[in-house]
């Protein structure tokens, strides 16, 4: 963590800042003043690349891994992305005085939140936080997807082995395990195993 | 919560997502004016707590991506919680992002091929179990187990078939083939379809086609001269609506599965059919979806006026358990699932245009969208 009392000048402290921020791509979108500034030099300490943007772009880059921005009103519509699936952690930047705008902020739905005035613990901090954040949104989104192909293709992966149960006088788990053997070597998803199974008897009638 | 009340004259704001343009327009036109027929209906009996609904309506014009774009613009732009919408499950699955995100409450008026559950989105559609499931029995007693698959290709058709064969299977039947065409295929598109069925000598051919290009599937099988009588189309999509645009000639004996005909015969159904028709013309039929779409609305104004409030944490579970006299017969909303039990019919398209029901449930079927039970239903003829 960096020093609270370590000014901004920039110098040194880098090192301090966990590798795996290094290898970021970051997009500030603030104000090119003093204060805009440290912030972009802030994120440089991390050593990630930082692009320093502004005015606000009408649509923000879609390949990077973190944005932070401004917010201003017209941000969910220059958001490269429909709500529920970003693809960049979002930092709202706000001014120091700002009256929080609670629906705005719900209609961004960013991962973190940073105030001014900027000090190198709070942009780090939101920083982290954000990337943690939407990292874990986007493994649980992950999850949720596989959840699903799974209880699809268990109804199927079932009716394969009833088949090979038959056709094959397996047991259960020799049935299982010959679908799984298989989709291991061919490198391909039991379920896929398992539906070319259930199509070819089909086929076989 | 009086903050989320709004003041006492200010209309409760819904959005409505249907295409009005593109390949689906055809049917989500019919869910548009079934959801527009419903909101003057409530507001012609003075509003929900003395507030008139206001619709704002889009039209995503059959474009996936545009769906999703039009829902965001709908609870960001215009600060709206609760979407009437989405026929296809390419929309849905679009749309599905940004309510969860936004914790919005898409209202889903269409049959779809289950295994899904989102916290939402209340589902007013008919689950496999409520159509597939006595569809598939119906057609083995009635036609044979030999059955070919031809559907458009996107999520909808691939899932449904999955679906169908495995209900298939365990009749004892089997897929003798299998063709998915594009949403926009045309007329001659089906022509060598028509003689791949032919060969495979199938006895039934189960359509998940949707879209206007269902019209060219039956029109190619009237060209191939099939029997209906023989070989029937089977479907769970193609409503009186697809069968107007098609020519009732061309459609008569073929076979559809439904919770909702127009020629049910009671007295809330024969009130829909007869203010849809004073609205939108003598000649436009109402359909299954039209009907969701329909009796929707009325549940939401139902929920709305315990609640007072659109908030989804606070509408949602006056939603969850509530019950309807719908057009289809009494319905309910599963308090476990967001899904609605539905009547269980299939219907026979007659020289007019409509369908004759030859079988139907005693009682409107539990929804269970993953199958769970097999959803074992009883029909009486």
């Amino acid at each position: 963590m960096l020093d609270p009392s370590r000014s901004h000048d920039g110098s040194g402290g880098s090192e301090r800042a966990p590798p795996e921020l290094s290898s970021l791509e970051i997009v500030a979108v603030v104000r090119h003043d003093e204060e805009g500034e440290a912030l972009a030099r802030e994120l440089r300490r991390t050593r990630a690349r930082v692009h320093h943007l502004w005015p606000l772009p009408p649509r923000l880059p879609e390949d990077v891994d973190v944005i932070f921005c401004e917010l201003v009103p017209q941000l969910p519509q220059c958001l490269p992305w429909v709500p529920g699936q970003p693809t960049a952690a979002l930092v709202a930047v706000m001014a120091a005085l700002q009256a929080p705008d609670l629906k705005l902020l719900r209609n961004c739905a960013p991962h973190g939140v940073l105030h001014r005035p900027f000090t190198a613990n709070t942009v780090l901090t939101s920083l982290a936080l954000a990337r943690a954040q939407f990292l874990y949104e986007r493994r649980l989104r992950s999850r949720i997807d596989k959840l699903d192909e799974t209880l699809r293709a268990f109804r199927c992966v079932e009716r394969a082995k009833t088949i090979l149960m038959q056709t094959r006088q397996f047991d259960e788990d020799e049935a299982y395990h010959f679908i799984r053997r298989r989709a291991m070597s061919r490198r391909i998803s039991i379920s896929a195993v398992a539906a070319a199974i259930v199509d070819s008897n089909d086929v076989l009638g | 919560m009086r903050w989320s009340c709004g003041s006492a004259t200010e209309p409760w704001r819904v959005g409505v997502l249907f295409s009005r343009s593109g390949v689906m327009a055809v049917i989500e036109e019919t869910q548009l004016r079934a959801t527009l027929l419903a909101i003057d209906e409530i507001n012609e009996a003075g509003g929900v707590n003395g507030r008139q609904v206001v619709p704002v309506v889009y039209d995503p014009g059959s474009e996936t991506v545009a769906f999703a774009l039009c829902a965001k613009r709908l609870m960001i732009e215009d600060g709206i919680t609760t979407i009437f919408g989405c026929y296809t499950s390419s929309s849905r699955k679009a749309v599905l992002p940004v309510v969860e995100r936004l914790n919005g409450l898409l209202w889903y008026p269409t049959l779809y091929e289950g295994f899904e559950f989102s916290p939402n989105v209340i589902y007013t559609g008919a689950a496999p179990n409520q159509n597939s499931v006595v569809l598939c029995s119906y057609l083995v007693e009635t036609y044979g187990s030999r059955f070919y698959f031809v559907g458009s290709d996107y999520v909808y058709p691939r899932e449904s078939n999955r679906v169908m064969r495995d209900l298939l299977r365990s009749q004892g039947g089997e897929v003798v083939g299998e063709t998915y065409l594009d949403l926009r295929a045309n007329r001659t598109d089906f022509l060598p379809v028509m003689r791949q069925i032919k060969r495979a000598g199938a006895d039934v051919i189960f359509s998940t086609v949707v879209g206007y290009s269902t019209v060219y599937l039956y029109q190619a099988y009237a060209e191939a001269g099939f029997n209906p009588k023989v070989m029937p189309i089977a479907s769970l999509t193609t409503t009186e609506s697809e069968v107007r645009a098609m020519g009732f000639d061309v459609a008569e004996g073929q076979i559809t599965a439904a919770p909702y005909f127009q020629s049910l015969a009671n007295e809330c159904n024969a009130s829909f059919v007869n203010r849809y028709k004073r609205r939108h013309g003598e000649d436009e039929p109402t359909n299954m979806c039209a009907e969701a779409a329909y009796f929707q609305v009325h549940m939401f104004a139902n929920a709305l006026a315990q609640t007072n409030s659109m908030e989804t944490d606070v509408i949602k579970p006056a939603v969850l358990g509530s019950d309807f006299n719908a057009p289809q017969g009494p319905v309910s909303v599963s308090a476990t699932t967001s899904h609605t039990n539905l009547w269980s019919r299939i219907g026979r398209a007659n020289r007019r245009g409509q369908f004759e029901i030859v079988r139907q449930s005693s009682a409107p079927v539990w929804a269970d969208p993953y199958l769970v039970g097999r959803g074992r239903v009883s029909l009486s003829a």
